[in-house]
């Protein structure tokens, strides 16, 4: 059985020595996020702030739930030692169980314990962080889950998106314009110039969070895969204000709408790629109708930037496993997906059974068919470990060829205009461009010219390996 | 002491002196720093042209503060938006509004 809350997850991170609690009093003012930052740079702990200045004593933040691997494994039910192989497997076998949730009654739900509803709403009851220097205003959602349903077949869909605090009743935030949230309100309720119901979630159970990251696809609903993960179904309550179901187990819900006719500046801010590159004041105002929250309660946050972060790190595995299906469903023969956390999901490497210049072709035409979040792309042969960074750049420097190797693609409407790199104009279009490095060796050579890798796996024979390796103590060493 | 307030454009070339609509955030410390007004207001580039003005840091769309302040006098404030669409360019959307009227 997972973890019904971020409480319940706390108390075994705190057993696992991946939680320090900070008892000093804290500035929400840039201090909790220059802190989180350092940590996350240091591959630190998790952190629990417990004194806020300007805040009663109760109202907490934390920081880096999931931020390295060893916390997305403890979420998982695996050993935190969990190699990045194993934690995607498991992810991967979850993922193979749908458990759709749970409603129960508001009496059951801790998130209920304290409700604001209308002229009551005051965002500004919760510390919510000024997380870098230069940010637009202050995140109150930035390790969330952002819930909106299609009216019309009940799909309800489960997404990250930032959110600021604009006034006491008011949030800005930048969904992307080609996010599902994007899709829903754009088809369903744009057309009727209607608002569109919204509730954002802060500090459920650390797979609800991780899910709320992953590409699934358009009318399949996250909280069925966390269910099946967690091998439970997720309990669910009904929203006050609007006709919503959120975790009953988590810290704060506020609950809105995203209005059809009405905008208000929102960022900029230091966003996942690791910059704050410009990205402001092209997203979505939304009225804030209710909050309901637990006792004492915890604002999740996440200090964003360069990798690792938990942005960064859950992207890795969710992405991977989705973009994984995705190639396979196209037919392409492949072993293994890896997004390097350092790649900010910008850089993907597929390794393949069979390569050449067509297969890594036909890896480009997946990832730009529809919106595209990535830009580089990496195909390995399958003898490549596609975990091992420093296989993948060997490959890369000595089987890429300059010439024959490289493909790209520029496409318009539909690029990440997150991603640093694109001028403003081409962030404002959302035109972008992606390649592909095929670093596998041409299908069409004869195994007699390919050249062999000079490794001790693939250089000598199995008996000299096995000589060796049994003679290995023999030898001296350790 | 004059109050301070904060405002972003894309570049600082963007902003302009007179009178305008401007969305603001307060920098008076405490728990409501940071809140957003959108004023009617005067702005000036010198404490001189605007005396009795408040402070207004301006910052650019990457968060670069611009090395010197500007000064800003709120003649009225408005409601908390702008009439717009989701996803559409908040300047453009004030553009229209003062272009209306």
């Amino acid at each position: 059985m997972g973890f019904k809350d971020h409480r319940d997850f706390f108390e075994l991170l705190e057993k696992e020595g991946e939680l320090l609690r900070i008892k000093e009093e804290v500035d929400w003012d840039l201090e909790v996020g220059a802190i989180g930052r350092r940590v996350y740079e240091l591959s630190g702990p998790c952190l629990l702030f417990e004194r806020i200045k300007d805040y009663p004593e109760g109202f907490r933040i934390s920081n880096g739930t999931s931020g390295t691997w060893s916390r997305v494994a403890l979420a998982l039910g695996l050993p935190k030692s969990a190699s990045v192989r194993e934690i995607y497997k498991a992810y991967e076998k979850g993922l193979e169980k749908k458990i759709p949730p749970k409603i129960v009654r508001k009496e059951e739900a801790p998130c209920k314990e304290n409700i604001m509803v209308g002229d009551e709403v005051d965002l500004y009851r919760f510390p919510a962080p000024m997380i870098h220097e230069g940010d637009g205003g202050r995140y109150i959602g930035t390790w969330d889950i952002v819930i909106c349903k299609d009216p019309d077949t009940g799909w309800t869909n489960w997404g990250m998106y930032r959110f600021m605090v604009h006034t006491k009743d008011w949030l800005t935030g930048w969904p992307q314009s080609t996010s599902q949230l994007a899709l829903i309100f754009k088809e369903k309720y744009q057309p009727k110039n209607r608002p569109m119901p919204i509730a954002i979630v802060i500090g459920a159970d650390p797979v609800s969070h991780i899910l709320a990251t992953a590409p699934i696809k358009v009318q399949e609903s996250e909280v069925d895969y966390v269910g099946g993960i967690r091998g439970e179904p997720v309990e669910l309550v009904p929203c006050e204000t609007i006709d919503l179901l959120v975790p009953a187990h988590c810290e704060i819900v506020i609950e809105g709408e995203l209005m059809p006719d009405k905008i208000a500046p929102d960022g900029p801010f230091g966003e996942y790629p690791g910059y704050r590159s410009g990205t402001m004041c092209q997203g979505v105002a939304v009225k804030v109708r209710a909050v309901t929250y637990r006792n004492d309660p915890i604002l999740t946050m996440i200090s964003l930037g360069t990798p690792p972060d938990d942005s960064s790190i859950a992207a890795s595995l969710t992405a991977a496993v989705s973009m994984k299906r995705g190639l396979l469903n196209r037919g392409i023969p492949v072993t293994d997906v890896y997004v390097p956390p350092e790649g900010v999901t910008h850089l993907i490497v597929v390794g393949v059974k069979k390569g050449g210049i067509d297969i890594a072709r036909r890896v480009l035409d997946y990832f730009t068919t529809r919106r595209v979040m990535t830009n580089k792309h990496i195909v390995v042969d399958e003898d490549v470990d596609v975990f091992n960074m420093g296989e993948v750049l060997h490959a890369f420097a000595t089987k890429c060829h300059p010439g024959r190797g490289i493909a790209y693609e520029w496409y318009e409407g539909r690029a990440n205009s997150l991603t640093p790199f694109y001028s403003p104009e081409e962030r404002r279009r959302l035109k972008g461009v992606s390649v592909v490095f095929d670093c596998t060796w041409p299908p069409e050579w004869p195994d007699e010219i390919i050249p062999v890798k000079a490794s001790f796996n693939s250089i000598y024979s199995k008996e000299i390996q096995e000589k060796v390796i049994r003679n290995w103590g023999r030898y001296g060493f350790k | 002491m004059a109050k301070q307030w904060q405002t972003f454009v894309g570049k600082f070339r963007d902003m302009r002196e007179g009178e305008i609509k401007i969305f603001i955030k307060d920098l008076t410390p405490g728990p409501r720093k940071y809140d957003t007004k959108f004023v009617r207001a005067i702005v000036k580039r010198s404490k001189e042209s605007l005396p009795d003005g408040d402070i207004l840091y301006i910052r650019s769309e990457s968060g670069l503060k611009s090395p010197e302040p500007w000064y800003i006098k709120i003649i009225e404030e408005l409601p908390e938006y702008v009439p717009g669409k989701p996803w559409e360019d908040v300047f453009q959307a004030i553009e229209k509004i003062e272009n209306i009227i």
